[in-house]
């Protein structure tokens, strides 16, 4: 590597080395600890902590499978709700344009923990949406939206919005408007065209969707400690209680190990998928 | 319908206004079965919006287009039947060559087998066998332009409209495809409207060339008669370059005029019907009608003049020379032994049926 180059990315280098690489390595490292009566630890090279996790039915499918089922379901919710999002303000222009992107993007300039709480102003038992729902007299009670994992989903689906929306928009807007019409020149109505041309042509923008929404859905923690119910079993914030509340480091770090693991697995497999379909025409190689 | 049999494209009266601004004014013209006609114009002057309203992805304001004598002025684009080829091509790129080219006849519902035929058949008239495989981005910009043309040959369309096709092509590339298009044209009889802003492709492909400007019809003429008969100063300037000369028409006599340009510039030119004395006429002459030779030879339209700039092109050279009479005019030769320099006094001689008049200030 040339010496400017080097000095461009030392920066960011270093910072990522202090911020990510030293704590993943000390979690790593913490991960094989040994937990000495639900108090501290004791530095040591066992694998108990896995055995733990690994070795019991219910933490891998209550808890592992069930974050991923739930992270996979939000997040295939979004990408199904923000792509009619995204075809319709690719097709606006002006100011029209500039409103609707502005409107998609507003929840990422409002905190989460803010946003949250909006929500469930709107979800709970006496919230708007029940009193509408009530006095339109599609209910005779109260449904409970919040702190079960409806609302988790709710929410989920909801924060990843945005990013979705925006990274469906960037490959809508990124395809050639001739293809579409060079369809249509050969026959292709509307609906083949979008299904045999357009749609095919997001899948860059779709995958890269999935990956951003996926990776924050699956690691969640603020969203079910606010609005999940009181025994949820998402990974994010089992590792919270582990780590904070039963003071179970090694544990927790254990798990945080296996997350990241699992993570990057659906990741890759998915990425194996899209490629095989799709993107592997559509990148640039030789 | 009495149009049918002769005309397979009728555009008549078509306008397409975006708001208050006009961009197609009042355009017809006709296309006739087998017939090459190019629309010839530079860029904003409405020629590739009219050929979008044919194949209908442009909705005309007004007028009526019609394709082998039916009206389908507002029929959405996959019910027309007309080939087009973009001017980028607009190929699939998630589809290979052989999909690209069959991805109409698979819409159509052909066998497999019909599908097979007709895509090897385009595929050998394109030059494109071996390929079919291949994926766009895999291809050169004359294969890519192949593969567009292919697809559009596939469906045997009525007819086939092209948008600049050949414009993202370096030039050695783009005249080989020219005179392969022209070729292929020609063979398959296939009726064509081929949108260009490139003189030298509409006047070497064409039977007919319609020129635009400003959203209308400037002029629609074989190629021939657009260069050797502009009749108007648009087309002649857009159409090669031209020396203009304002002048009065100042005798008429059997076969001659004279035209006075300025105080001691005189031409005589073969007279037309319509000239009389006193007219005000701006004449109009071809730079490569001008005979250039080092001494005076006592004939009409004779002149000296100096040589002020040079421009070498290979074949053909360009001189500008100043007349003694202070105007500047273009002359082109054809390069050959006989060499000039800058400050060179020469003789030039025009015959008097080289000239073309416009007239001006009607009235």
């Amino acid at each position: 590597m040339r010496a400017g180059v080097v000095a461009f990315l030392a920066p960011s280098l270093v910072l990522l080395t202090i911020f990510v690489l030293i704590p993943l390595g000390w979690v790593i490292r913490i991960s094989f600890n040994e937990n000495v009566g639900g108090a501290y630890m004791r530095s040591a090279w066992v694998l108990d902590n896995y055995i733990q996790f690994l070795g019991s039915t219910w933490y891998l499918v209550n808890t592992l499978w069930y974050t991923v089922y739930i992270a996979f379901f939000a997040t295939v919710l979004s990408a199904l709700l923000a792509y009619p999002v995204a075809l319709y303000i690719a097709r606006s222009t002006g100011f029209q344009k500039s409103i609707l992107m502005t409107l998609v993007l507003s929840p990422l300039l409002i905190g989460l923990v803010t946003l949250v709480y909006g929500w469930i102003v709107i979800f709970r038992g006496g919230g708007i949406l029940n009193s509408l729902l009530i006095g339109l007299g599609v209910y005779d009670e109260p449904a409970q939206y919040m702190w079960n994992i409806k609302g988790v989903v709710i929410l989920l689906v909801y924060i990843g919005m945005p990013y979705m929306t925006m990274s469906l928009l960037d490959s809508i807007e990124r395809i050639n408007p001739f293809l579409a019409e060079a369809a249509r020149n050969v026959g292709a109505n509307r609906w083949t065209t979008f299904w045999k041309i357009t749609f095919p042509l997001t899948m860059p923008g779709l995958y890269a969707g999935l990956v951003i929404v996926f990776t924050l859905n699956f690691a969640a923690f603020a969203v079910p400690l606010m609005v999940g119910p009181d025994e949820t079993r998402m990974i994010g914030l089992l590792i919270y209680k582990e780590a904070l509340i039963n003071n179970n480091l090694p544990f927790a770090s254990s798990i945080s190990v296996i997350m990241i693991a699992a993570s990057s697995v659906t990741i890759i497999g998915l990425g194996y998928l899209f490629n095989k379909m799709i993107l592997n025409k559509l990148e640039a190689k030789k | 319908m009495t149009h049918a049999l002769t005309q397979s494209i009728w555009v008549d009266g078509v306008a397409k206004k975006y708001g208050d601004v006009s961009v197609v004014d009042d355009v017809s013209f006709d296309v006739r079965p087998g017939e090459f006609v190019s629309l010839l114009g530079p860029s904003g002057c409405g020629k590739t919006t009219t050929l979008r309203m044919i194949a209908g992805f442009v909705m005309p304001s007004g007028g009526r287009v019609l394709v082998n004598g039916a009206d389908v002025t507002y029929a959405p684009p996959d019910k027309r039947n007309v080939g087009f080829v973009f001017q980028n091509y607009a190929l699939w790129p998630h589809m290979t060559v052989l999909e690209n080219i069959t991805f109409g006849l698979k819409l159509r519902g052909r066998t497999s087998t019909a599908i097979r035929s007709k895509a090897d058949e385009v595929l050998g008239i394109t030059g494109l066998t071996g390929f079919e495989g291949r994926l766009p981005r895999q291809l050169s910009g004359g294969q890519q332009q192949r593969v567009a043309l292919a697809r559009a040959l596939a469906l045997d369309p009525a007819l086939l409209l092209m948008d600049e096709p050949l414009s993202n092509l370096d030039r050695a590339l783009r005249i080989t495809m020219r005179r392969e298009l022209k070729q292929l044209q020609s063979r398959l009889n296939m009726t064509t409207l081929y949108v260009t802003h490139d003189q030298e492709e509409a006047l070497s492909m064409s039977d007919r060339v319609v020129i635009m400007s400003g959203g209308k019809i400037a002029r629609i003429a074989k190629p021939r008669e657009i260069y050797e008969d502009p009749r108007s100063e648009f087309v002649a300037d857009f159409v090669g370059n031209t020396n203009f000369f304002d002048g009065r028409v100042v005798e008429v006599a059997d076969d001659r005029a004279v035209v006075q340009c300025g105080a001691s510039l005189k031409f005589a030119v073969t007279r037309e019907d319509s000239i009389s004395v006193g007219q005000q006429v701006r004449v109009l002459l071809r730079p490569e009608r001008i005979r250039v030779k080092n001494r005076p030879e006592a004939r009409e339209n004779e002149l000296s003049a100096c040589i002020e700039m040079i421009e070498y092109f290979g074949p053909t050279i360009r001189y500008t020379a100043k007349l003694q009479s202070g105007e500047n005019l273009y002359i082109e030769t054809h390069n050959t032994s006989q060499d000039h320099v800058i400050d060179d006094q020469i003789w030039i001689e025009i015959e008097p049926k080289h000239f073309r008049l416009l007239h001006r200030n009607k009235a």
